[in-house]
């Protein structure tokens, strides 16, 4: 860590500045010596891993291979797939269910573009500066906006978790398994997720998981498309939603809230903070989310197509929970089709759970100053496992009390992701436009061009909402 | 050959480089961990060293307030959009 050889500390913190300086090289590598954790060995393993795989490609400073992208790629699959949850999915579904094949289509894909030019800009963050994104805003920002920033994290990660356990019940109901039991199934899973100490396995066992996120394309399959249809809707955004201007408004911000919420932003910050990333890995970092955007955009058409059978039926599904969906669908995809769609549901909720119980006890961590890293056995870290499963566990157990407004968390959870998410993207630009912080990878124009643009969309997609709640026959509804 | 010209010439110029090029890095020693980890990767170098907060201008400060009370205000509406849809449906 570079230091000024006349500038004695006076708090208990010395100054930081971001540094590609190898630890072995830096002023301080003797003190470090004596200090290094569990925490410090399995990273360097994974940076051996990745240097070696450099070298072993094309050249030294080359890309060096598709070796060197698996071991990269994590964080931006992860967190677009994690996005593609049980109500996202459902948002999906229930576009798909009112309004065919047309205007969303290609604008959930826009919706997409807008997640990628977000999280791209969290990968630069963690990797240059090594920081979890809420220990950044405490840093720069104060206590005041950090605790701000944590009471919007925390409220949208507790809502959006219960729709997540909602989503468990809805898809492995449909099969006919107990609430109780899906629900615990779902918490083990979440449990034998976390408890492997190290940060790789987790990454891979949630990888492998959150590519089911794929069954919804069999299902969309099975619906028969009709696929002029869907590239005359891409390319024209015709034919236009039609009927109540309320509902549609409120898909618009839904499916919007499907792509774009502010734990997105903490948690692929801090993934790529555990995951040991440096500069030198941005390009791999970008490739990495550009993946996640792809897969999980064209997961989402398949949702949407998965249901259109029930627009041309006219099936009235506004009120329908995930396992409504599947039954309804069943006599036009079939058992199989519908049991496809049910289990991706469940998917959905399962990964989503994972990374959204991460996120939040990353933050959690990073703000107390408590070790928080999956590369942290349990014992070395057990408040960072005790917040994550807790937050999992009550999440769950709400799921699981009659009468609970379980109703009410949904219709709201997306809504309240994108109202939330300007105050999170005014962080996000101020911190990666730091020069103190980023230095040569500060954002340059059209960087802060595409991240203004998208964060002054999301105020009007949040004011439109607004005004047509107050006055509902303002837009004809 | 070339690769070995490829490993002195990266061994020269990056520390990493000789523990990358290792079949199987002893990661007991320090010296091996701290070569293939930044200065601020380290645990021990992050929980000492802090950014430090930046002074916000007023501009910034108005921006973010705007933001707070905006988000507020939403929640409000939110909530009146809710409770209008669960009395509609009932």
């Amino acid at each position: 860590m570079s230091r000024s050889k006349d500038n004695r500390p006076t708090s208990a913190y010395q100054p930081a500045q971001p540094t590609t300086e190898s630890a072995v090289t830096s002023s301080i590598a003797r003190e470090l010596v004596g200090q290094l954790t569990h925490e410090d060995r399995d990273r360097a393993r994974d940076r051996w891993r990745v240097a070696r795989a450099r070298w072993k490609g094309r050249g030294w400073k080359s890309f060096g291979g598709l070796r060197l992208l698996w071991l990269l790629v994590g964080p931006g699959v992860l967190v677009f797939l994690g996005e593609n949850d049980a109500p996202s999915m459902l948002s999906y579904s229930a576009t798909g269910a009112r309004f065919g094949v047309g205007f969303f289509l290609p604008f959930v894909i826009l919706t997409f573009m807008m997640g990628l030019i977000v999280q791209e800009m969290t990968v630069r963050l963690g990797a240059v500066t090594h920081r979890g994104h809420a220990e950044l805003i405490f840093d720069r920002f104060g206590k005041f906006w950090g605790f701000f920033s944590m009471g919007d994290l925390v409220l949208g990660n507790f809502l959006t978790l219960v729709t997540e356990f909602i989503g468990v019940r809805a898809g492995l109901g449909f099969f006919g398994v107990r609430p109780s039991i899906a629900v615990g199934a779902a918490l083990v899973l979440v449990l034998a997720a976390i408890t492997t100490g190290r940060y790789w396995t987790w990454e891979r066992i949630t990888l492998g998981l959150a590519i089911f996120n794929g069954l919804f394309i069999p299902a969309a399959l099975l619906a028969h498309p009709d696929w002029s249809q869907v590239g005359h809707a891409l390319l024209t955004w015709t034919p236009l939603p039609r009927g109540d201007r309320g509902e549609i408004v409120l898909l618009i911000l839904a499916d919007i809230g499907a792509t774009v919420t502010p734990w997105m932003i903490f948690f692929q910050q801090s993934a790529v903070v555990d995951k040991g990333m440096q500069p030198r890995d941005i390009a791999a970092g970008r490739l990495d989310t550009v993946l996640g955007t792809l897969l999980a955009s064209t997961f989402a058409i398949a949702a949407i197509l998965a249901t259109v059978p029930l627009f041309h039926h006219g099936i009235n599904a506004a009120d329908f929970q995930g396992a409504q969906f599947a039954q309804a669908l069943e006599p036009w995809i079939g058992r199989v089709g519908a049991s496809l769609f049910a289990l991706g549901i469940f998917e959905a909720g399962i990964v989503a759970a994972i990374a959204i119980s991460t996120s939040s006890a990353y933050a959690f961590g990073e703000v107390l100053g408590t070790a928080h890293s999956l590369n942290r056995p349990i014992r070395e870290a057990w408040p960072f496992y005790l917040f994550l499963l807790g937050s999992a566990s009550a999440a769950a157990a709400l799921v699981l009390i009659p009468h609970a407004p379980l109703e009410f968390i949904i219709l709201t959870v997306n809504v309240i992701a994108v109202l939330a998410m300007p105050p999170a993207l005014a962080f996000l630009l101020l911190l990666v436009n730091d020069r103190d912080l980023m230095g040569e990878h500060a954002n340059g124009f059209w960087g802060n061009f595409a991240g203004v643009t998208v964060t002054v969309l999301l105020v009007c997609a949040g004011l439109g909402f607004g005004l047509f709640t107050i006055f509902p026959k303002l837009l004809g509804g | 050959m070339k690769q070995e010209k490829t490993k002195r010439h990266a061994q020269a110029h990056d520390p990493g480089a000789a523990a990358a090029y290792a079949e199987h890095p002893d990661l007991q020693d320090p010296n091996v961990v701290l070569s293939l980890l930044e200065a601020d990767q380290v645990v021990a170098a992050k929980t000492r060293t802090r950014f430090g907060k930046r002074n916000l201008s007023v501009g910034v400060r108005w921006l973010l307030w705007g933001l707070r009370v905006y988000v507020f205000v939403m929640l409000v509406i939110v909530l009146i959009s809710v409770i209008r849809a669960l009395h509609g449906g009932q």
